[in-house]
């Protein structure tokens, strides 16, 4: 398993983006030299007349396809270290209907408006300034519809076609070939009956004047140079304040014990077996944020998963909340609170925390020894030490 | 210069497709475009409003921990597919400054229709998480399960709409 030397690792992130001006290059060749710069040849695939785009894509899938897993099969490359894109089959089968009516509308997709503009096309140029109106309309919806959000986030899980059809890869593969060998065949057949119809895609006329051209180049050149500044601008050193602070088992025991209104605690674990602290909200990362937003401003959010490693909150959240992570998380719970180990030593002291120890072990159990509870102090910090906002809607 | 043919369809087929290899072998992921549009508006919201862009469904991962949403390789290969779009239409004497439309329809409806076109592009791209580049072409090649459903729901709009839109292209 160690033979795989593929993809390439590299040292530094800004080496692996070098990488993609070249390959985006080349991709950007092949689709002008495809002819998918120009929105007629585009559209015809709809018409029957011109079945380049299928011919192009499927050509292409197949070569990458046949290509990529035959290395894997050789052991040369890591397919766990390449990324798969997740099934989300209800958003991807709307999305892409949507994607096909807007495809027919504009001429282009996403990919083809960026050569097309590139060469010149006007219309290029408009459809995707289209597609960025699409992504912030898709943006705001998604915000202001529940509906849309749960499509959206539905049913992530990965899958591959050999798996669905419980199949090996070289029979899928094969089956993918021979299925888009027939389609070659086929839309060979169909172009010719169609193209009767409406004749074939003649190539624009060539530019005349050299102006034009030059225009583009320099305009192209100023906003390719401002977009690599944007990226390779360093992000603003964020003013991270301490928000996340430790919280011994024993403080929060003694908290819910006292019944502190203004504690509120969040069930963060992944898997939910066996019994949790009581009186917190099993949520998810999505779903904590509605919790939150109907907490009490100075509420004290205090948040446990499996065995603490949680330091750091889902950056979803609100970033101005503080927090109190449970040392140990629920492993620390169980064997400071339920089973307490006796306290080393003999003097008074010892003797106290022990006791008492046994007490809160016994609270929590629910035995009878839990009536002798009384509250102690608060151990918490006072929640007016520091201040939280609210969380602000943007937009 | 008298404009050169466009590529044998097989040919660019064999191009884009070990271009899209070698982005996984190399880079260990698959092309993309769309991205691009939603980085974008991540970028634009961060400077407009940082709260609402970092705690949105579809932008907030772009922004994570403050990261710098343009920042990402399938931003800088856009500016390549930019680049190459533009080298191979000048060098093919493909290079033009007008309007793709069909015979019947006007340039302002031709542009009322990339617009519109492309905002609906826009919408389901950013729906299903990629375009026929990032999904169909990308995930087309990985075999995933959801992306080969993209790719016939393309196809299954394009042919849905086509009647509806002929004027435009025929």
């Amino acid at each position: 398993m160690t033979t795989a030397i593929l993809p390439l690792a590299f040292g530094s992130e800004e080496f692996r983006l070098l990488t993609a001006i070249v390959i985006g290059f080349v991709f950007g060749l092949s689709l002008e030299g495809a002819g998918f710069g120009n929105a007629r040849k585009l559209a015809a695939q709809f018409y029957l007349y011109d079945m380049t785009v299928f011919k192009v894509m499927f050509t292409a899938v197949l070569v990458a396809m046949v290509g990529l897993y035959t290395l894997v099969g050789a052991g040369v490359v890591d397919l766990t270290a390449i990324w798969i894109n997740p099934t989300y089959m209800w958003a991807q089968v709307v999305g892409g209907f949507l994607m096909g009516v807007g495809f027919i509308m504009a001429g282009l997709c996403p990919g083809t408006s960026v050569v097309s503009l590139s060469s010149g096309r006007y219309d290029g140029i408009v459809a995707f300034a289209g597609i960025m109106v699409g992504s912030l309309v898709f943006a705001l919806a998604v915000d202001w519809f529940p509906q849309l959000e749960w499509l959206y986030e539905h049913g992530r899980h990965v899958s591959l076609l050999p798996h669905v059809f419980h199949l090996s890869f070289p029979v899928v593969m094969l089956g993918v070939v021979v299925i888009a060998v027939a389609g070659f065949v086929g839309a060979e057949k169909v172009e010719q009956i169609y193209r009767a119809r409406y004749g074939a895609i003649e190539l624009t006329p060539p530019t005349t004047r050299r102006s034009p051209r030059v225009k583009f180049a320099l305009g192209g050149a100023l906003v390719a140079v401002a977009l690599v500044s944007l990226a390779w601008k360093q992000a603003p050193p964020q003013a991270t304040p301490v928000r996340a602070r430790p919280l011994a088992p024993i403080d929060l025991a003694e908290a819910i014990i006292a019944a502190e209104p203004d504690v509120m605690i969040l069930d963060l674990r992944s898997q939910r077996e066996g019994g949790g602290i009581p009186g917190a909200f099993a949520v998810t990362d999505s779903t904590a944020i509605p919790v939150l937003a109907g907490a009490i401003p100075e509420t004290r959010v205090v948040v446990y998963d499996e065995d603490g490693f949680l330091k750091e909150l889902p950056a979803t959240w609100p970033p101005t909340l503080d927090y109190y992570y449970l040392e140990g998380g629920l492993g620390g719970w169980r064997t400071e609170v339920l089973t307490p180990a006796t306290a080393a030593g003999f003097g008074l002291e010892q003797q106290a925390v022990t006791e008492r120890q046994q007490q809160i072990a016994a609270f929590f159990s629910g035995s009878a020894v839990a009536t002798t509870v009384v509250a102690p102090p608060p151990l918490l910090p006072s929640g007016g030490s520091h201040k939280k906002k609210e969380r602000v809607g943007g937009c | 210069m008298k404009p050169k043919s466009y590529w044998n369809p097989y040919v660019a087929g064999v191009v884009l497709g070990l271009t899209l290899l070698s982005a996984f072998l190399v880079a260990g992921q698959g092309l993309g475009s769309s991205a691009f549009a939603k980085r974008t508006v991540a970028l634009v919201g961060t400077e407009v409003a940082p709260e609402w862009t970092a705690t949105n469904p579809a932008l907030g991962r772009y922004v994570e921990g403050g990261a710098n949403p343009m920042k990402d390789w399938l931003v800088i290969e856009v500016i390549g597919v930019l680049l190459g779009g533009f080298i191979g239409s000048v060098i093919g004497g493909r290079f033009k400054p007008t309007i793709e439309k069909g015979p019947r329809i006007s340039v302002g409806g031709r542009m009322a229709y990339a617009l519109g076109g492309g905002a609906v592009m826009g919408f389901g791209a950013a729906l299903a998480r990629g375009c026929t580049s990032g999904q169909a072409l990308s995930g087309g090649a990985l075999l995933a399960t959801g992306s080969w459903a993209f790719m016939l729901m393309v196809f299954a709009g394009g042919y849905a709409m086509a009647y509806f839109v002929r004027r435009q292209w025929t």
